[in-house]
């Protein structure tokens, strides 16, 4: 078994590295944190660089490109530190480029190409989250126009998103898989308002509840097929928890790394902490976690990328990274003492954000829904 | 415009190791584009592309410097082909005679209008390539060039000393060693790295060329790691921040810092 990099993978590392060192160093990383700003230059440096169209058709300016190098490079991006740092925002645009109008095509690629996050995501509701068949905003087709009405929540980068890719159902359908359409809708839109939610992890995302009333648009902004919005947004989970997953590595190795390096500085009894058995142990198992965590996310995506069905591996794989990021993430803390849980340690930003991945691209109990059900059908 | 790039497929300082007798073991790093020479490259890009000219890597190198990814490293970095001289007769050696291969590539190259090299490698760090080269040829030899224009025929070049910044005219072909900081050089996406390994390869054969024989050699006969400087330790235990801003600027006059 191969475990070694393409010439093309290694060298893309490497500028991603270059990019990183010049763009996103951890002073940045931990002002956006501090301030609660979005990395918008480091995701406008991505895209100069030709990052952030990577995977994209040739016809729209990309480069495409296996779900291996993708990860790869999530990874990267997130052993930086950098949460969310790269790769959903181009899950999501491969929804509007699979499925988009022209128009919308354009308009989504010009937002990226500035650094801005095109769009959020409108899923979750007060009252349906992976229970997708519980949802309630309507989107009611007269006149040419469409009206809808709802409540979103917890929708990521809401407030600096241009647009909301709302999920919203037909009322007159009575199956639920089918009454399900995707819209692209403005953010200031009228009738569209926001309430911001303060959280404690995730500080460069912002995550808003959205009050949608009467907001009334032109029929073009449906994207795709009338019915098919949830059948539309399938098409990438797998993708998306594999990406997430891929975080979860990446991130795990940042607070692992500091916590290897601070047990070999940090001196108690006469020697560095690391010398310790009880210390070397917890990093032991850490190093073990990250290895699995790496070895997960890349033959996950090299299923992918040989088509090979991955019924329950996503769910899988998305579980135990999300998991064992946060275990890791902790013990890192945990090595760190009491130095672990003061703002500006790098670990306890890990820590909060690494946290929201158990939840973040579905929880890690929908992950044994999903999973659980595949194994037991795969052996009835 | 013929702009020929001088580059080394280096290894990497970040896995070297300095033992305690000040020589370096680099049996643990891998070899990647010399850290400076992507500056070379940028620069040597933006001339040809305001002269319509053409870029090409030039490197030289024991035989294992030939890999397919010390390839597409160098051609992904803005050249328009590559030539290689890759012979194990060039394990190990010196500037001098690094220079005087050089010389004869480029010869073999022919027409070449300038050539561009960074300040240093990374791993000798001679600083002497550039200069003996241009011996060579019989060429002007500049160092810390921060930019070059092409004007009339010949080259506009600025570069900095000690007194701030000289402009020269420069006519007819020349060796230019780049500052490290001259410009920032782009970072090679996908699209460059994928077409790096469509674009040509020419490998030279060392006994081919008309290497001259030197008339000196200057060689390095020994590394040490530097003296450690002598630390202050002033140490600073005031917790009122306006004081302890005081002190240090005290502290910074008296050794000469400020």
């Amino acid at each position: 078994m191969d475990f070694g990099l393409t010439d093309e993978q290694e060298l893309l590392l490497s500028s991603l590295d270059d990019l990183l060192e010049r763009e996103c160093p951890e002073s940045y990383i931990a002002e956006l944190d501090a301030t609660h700003t979005p990395p918008t230059a480091f995701r406008k440096a991505l895209h100069e660089a030709g990052f952030a169209s990577l995977g994209f058709p040739e016809e729209y300016g990309g480069t495409p490109v296996d779900a291996t190098t993708l990860v790869l490079l999530a990874a990267r991006v997130a052993r930086q530190g950098l949460n969310n740092g790269y790769g959903l925002e181009l899950l999501q645009a491969m929804d509007i480029l699979e499925f988009g109008s022209e128009e919308q095509k354009q308009e989504i690629l010009g937002l990226l190409a500035s650094g801005d996050v095109p769009f959020a995501l409108g899923f979750t509701e007060p009252g349906a989250g992976s229970d997708n068949a519980a949802m309630s905003t309507t989107a009611v087709h007269h006149d040419g126009v469409v009206t809808f009405n709802g409540t979103k929540t917890l929708i990521t980068n809401a407030l600096q998103s241009r647009y909301l890719l709302l999920m919203a159902k037909d009322p007159a359908v009575a199956n639920p898989r089918e009454a399900i359409s995707m819209y692209l809708v403005p953010m200031d839109a009228p009738g569209l308002s926001t309430n911001p939610l303060e959280k404690i992890v995730w500080h460069i995302s912002d995550s808003c509840e959205i009050f949608v009333d009467d907001v009334t648009l032109p029929e073009s902004c449906l994207v795709g097929v009338k019915g098919a919005g949830f059948k539309q947004l399938m098409r990438n989970f797998e993708m998306e928890r594999l990406v997430i997953a891929s975080q979860c590595w990446g991130l795990a190795e940042c607070a692992y790394e500091d916590a290897a390096t601070y047990a070999a500085q940090r001196v108690q009894f006469g020697k560095p902490i690391g010398q310790f058995q009880l210390i070397q142990q917890k990093l032991t198992d850490m190093a073990i976690k990250v290895e699995n965590m790496r070895n997960f996310v890349l033959r996950t995506a090299w299923m992918l990328d040989r088509d090979v069905p991955l019924k329950s591996q996503g769910a899988l794989c998305k579980r135990y990274c999300a998991m064992a990021a946060f275990e890791v993430a902790d013990e890192a803390m945990q090595v760190f003492g009491g130095v672990g849980v003061t703002v500006g340690t790098r670990v306890s930003r890990l820590w909060r954000d690494i946290r929201g991945h158990r939840f973040g691209g579905g929880t890690d109990e929908i992950m044994v829904h999903i999973a659980g059900r595949q194994i037991v059908k795969d052996h009835s | 415009m013929k702009i020929v790039v001088a580059c080394k497929w280096a290894p990497n300082p970040q896995d070297a190791e300095v033992r305690p007798d000040g020589t370096v073991d680099w049996s643990r790093s891998k070899s990647a584009v010399s850290e400076h020479d992507p500056v070379a490259f940028e620069v040597a890009r933006r001339l040809a592309d305001a002269t319509g000219g053409e870029v090409v890597a030039l490197s030289v190198g024991p035989a294992a410097s030939d890999t397919p990814l010390a390839r597409k490293a160098m051609l992904s970095r803005g050249a328009d082909r590559l030539v290689l001289v890759a012979d194990d007769a060039l394990a190990g050696l010196g500037s001098t005679a690094v220079a005087a291969v050089l010389s004869a590539a480029v010869r073999a190259v022919g027409d070449v209008d300038v050539v561009l090299t960074g300040p240093e490698s990374v791993d000798n760090g001679d600083r002497q390539v550039p200069m003996t080269l241009a011996g060579h040829l019989g060429w002007p030899g500049l160092g810390a060039v921060g930019d070059v224009q092409a004007a009339d025929g010949g080259l506009v070049v600025e570069r900095a000393t000690d007194r701030g910044v000289q402009v020269l005219d420069v006519t007819g072909p020349a060796v230019l060693a780049v500052a490290a900081d001259a410009v920032v050089p782009r970072v090679p996406g996908m699209k460059d790295i994928l077409g790096a390994a469509k674009k040509p390869t020419d490998v030279l054969a060392l006994a081919g060329l008309d290497v001259p024989a030197p008339v000196a050699a200057a060689e390095v006969v020994g590394t040490a790691r530097p003296a450690p400087s002598a630390r202050g330790r002033h140490v600073i235990t005031t917790a009122d921040p306006a004081a302890a801003a005081a002190e240090l600027v005290d502290a910074l006059r008296a050794a000469g810092a400020l």
